[in-house]
């Protein structure tokens, strides 16, 4: 028997793997949206399909902005998981009420500063198992024109 | 409620070890053994195993089992595994503390083990990631070291502190670790060593992160009276608290540099213990980064929030000063295999308070701390005691 590993390091997306699937649906039209609780109202990220303060599991979807801006980032440079490149910028960007842990990609994602102005940028990831298209939150830098 | 005291405790070496995660149970079962020859394994009721991820690094799971059967354990009463990420060793201390102290059963081993390099060591950062999200963090390639990170940068951002007060941490831990033969690291470092090392994620260096490690340690739990038959030196469980705020980073307050559930957990402890941070005369922290020891001292109540750069840097966190924090070196200095760390801590502070510590003894020790974060709204601590409530 020769060595054999398999991980799927990307999270399921599809309507048959994922309460949370039109997330992903609108993410791939480049929309980011949220959970609205439809009991208490309460809207919360990460999108959720129970609601931990009235404990609700219906919801509604809302749009957040295509916009935000670094609350926090940091630049890693070593000991980033293979198959993410380095150097990897991490950052915690305010969207509108969200708060949302995301990468910042682009050929600006190194000279990000706290309060610098991103946009939503999603990425088109590898396909599930079965072929299912799948995407991830990024956000790219606004570049100022000089 | 029955008081419940450590009898026994053992270490094995933690490094990347030429062993395989049932040869490091067997390490430490001996190691164990060995301090308190008193008991024999079928003397246990219980066994309770804190490990995180053997089932992707052994490809093993139902391991309370089978760490019963390799140490020749029978448990009548208590048999379970509890997974907490970096504080499951803690977490099945308190376990199995609990068990006792309600009067279900009276000798329980807690054994933590980790072996992380394993199939092969590069899986091993891809498998860290488990212990974030996956979802909404891990998918994106996000480990420990960029939420510690991003810690640190607020910390230095809103109190000043600076890259050489946590280098200090490493420096100070790295040091401690040289006169610990079971260290992973045995060679100490110096303040330029540290600043000039690798960076990690920004402004981590690679001497300001615990390594990638194999290991593993156990303790047994006595109740009070079979505690005061086996040994003159019981070390007691005086006090313990836990509390989480969130997982993600989303979930968290958004000021980073504050961790409000550690303080929580410590004064449900220092209350249980009947004793307050002044008390404390040695605390095994989780450094699991530099940053995290000096948030530590802060929400620990060693020093004032925001102060914590000044406290290492000044010798506080240190023999000499107001208390020896990591005298084992920590997990920067000794490693950290996630569900033996908090094993580990218990095992230093059990030689600590019994005068067996050696070139690492805190002088006169009577009060010890051991504290686990498993991420930076997650956090549990524990007070030991040399002498009974």
């Amino acid at each position: 028997m020769s060595y054999f590993r398999a991980t799927d390091p990307l999270p399921l997306q599809s309507p048959e793997q994922n309460k949370l699937h039109e997330f992903y649906e609108r993410l791939g039209q480049g929309r980011l949206v949220t959970t609205s609780c439809a009991r208490c109202r309460r809207t919360a990220w990460p999108p959720r399909g129970f609601c931990g303060e009235c404990a609700s599991d219906e919801f509604t979807w809302v749009d957040l902005p295509c916009e935000g801006t670094i609350h926090a980032f940091t630049i890693q440079e070593t000991g980033v998981p293979a198959p993410y490149e380095s150097p990897r910028v991490f950052a915690i960007v305010n969207v509108g009420e969200a708060r949302i842990f995301a990468p910042i990609v682009g050929r600006a994602a190194t000279a990000v500063s706290v309060g610098s102005r991103v946009r939503l940028s999603p990425l088109h990831v590898a396909a599930d198992a079965k072929g299912n298209p799948r995407y991830l939150i990024a956000f790219e830098a606004i570049e100022v024109e000089a | 409620m029955r008081q419940v005291a450590l009898v026994g405790a053992g270490v094995t070496k933690f490094g990347v070890r030429k062993a395989s995660y049932r040869d490091l149970i067997w390490e430490a079962g001996k190691a164990c053994f060995d301090s308190i020859p008193a008991l024999r394994p079928k003397d246990l009721e219980g066994l309770v195993v804190g490990t995180v991820m053997p089932e992707r690094t052994a490809f093993q799971s139902h391991i309370s089992s089978m760490a019963a059967e390799a140490l020749g354990i029978r448990p009548s009463a208590l048999s379970a595994r509890t997974e907490h990420m970096c504080a499951s060793g803690t977490v099945g201390i308190r376990y199995a503390y609990a068990f006792i102290a309600a009067g279900l059963c009276d000798l329980v081993m807690v054994l933590g083990v980790e072996k992380l390099n394993q199939p092969v060591s590069d899986e091993a950062i891809l498998n860290m990631g488990t212990g974030v999200d996956r979802e909404w963090e891990a998918c994106h390639g996000l480990t420990a070291p960029p939420c510690f990170a991003l810690a640190a940068q607020q910390h230095m951002a809103r109190y000043g502190t600076t890259e050489e007060q946590l280098a200090r941490v490493g420096v100070k831990n790295h040091t401690h670790a040289s006169r610990n033969p079971n260290a992973h690291f045995q060679k100490g470092a110096t303040l330029e060593q540290v600043l000039c090392s690798r960076m990690i994620a920004s402004p981590l260096r690679l001497f300001m992160c615990s390594p990638i490690t194999d290991g593993a340690a156990a303790v047994i739990l006595a109740s009070e009276e079979r505690a005061r038959d086996l040994t003159d030196r019981p070390v007691w469980i005086r006090g313990t608290g836990q509390a989480l705020d969130g997982f993600t980073l989303s979930s968290l307050p958004e000021d980073y540099s504050r961790w409000p559930a550690m303080e929580r957990a410590a004064q449900a402890a220092y209350r249980m213990a009947g004793v307050g941070p002044r008390d404390v005369d040695l605390a095994e922290v989780h450094d699991c980064f530099a940053i995290a020891e000096v948030i530590a001292y802060e929400e620990l109540g060693f020093c004032e929030k925001g102060d914590g750069g000044r406290f290492v840097e000044k010798g506080r966190a240190d023999y000499g000063g107001d208390v020896v924090v990591n005298p084992r070196g920590g997990l920067m200095g000794c490693g950290h295999p996630l569900g033996a760390t908090g094993v580990a801590q218990a095992a230093e502070v059990f030689a600590q308070l019994r005068g067996e510590a050696g070139l690492r003894q805190v002088p006169d020790a009577a009060i010890g701390l051991a504290h686990n974060n498993s991420g930076m709204g997650e956090h549990v601590v524990v007070v030991y005691g040399r002498d009974q409530a």
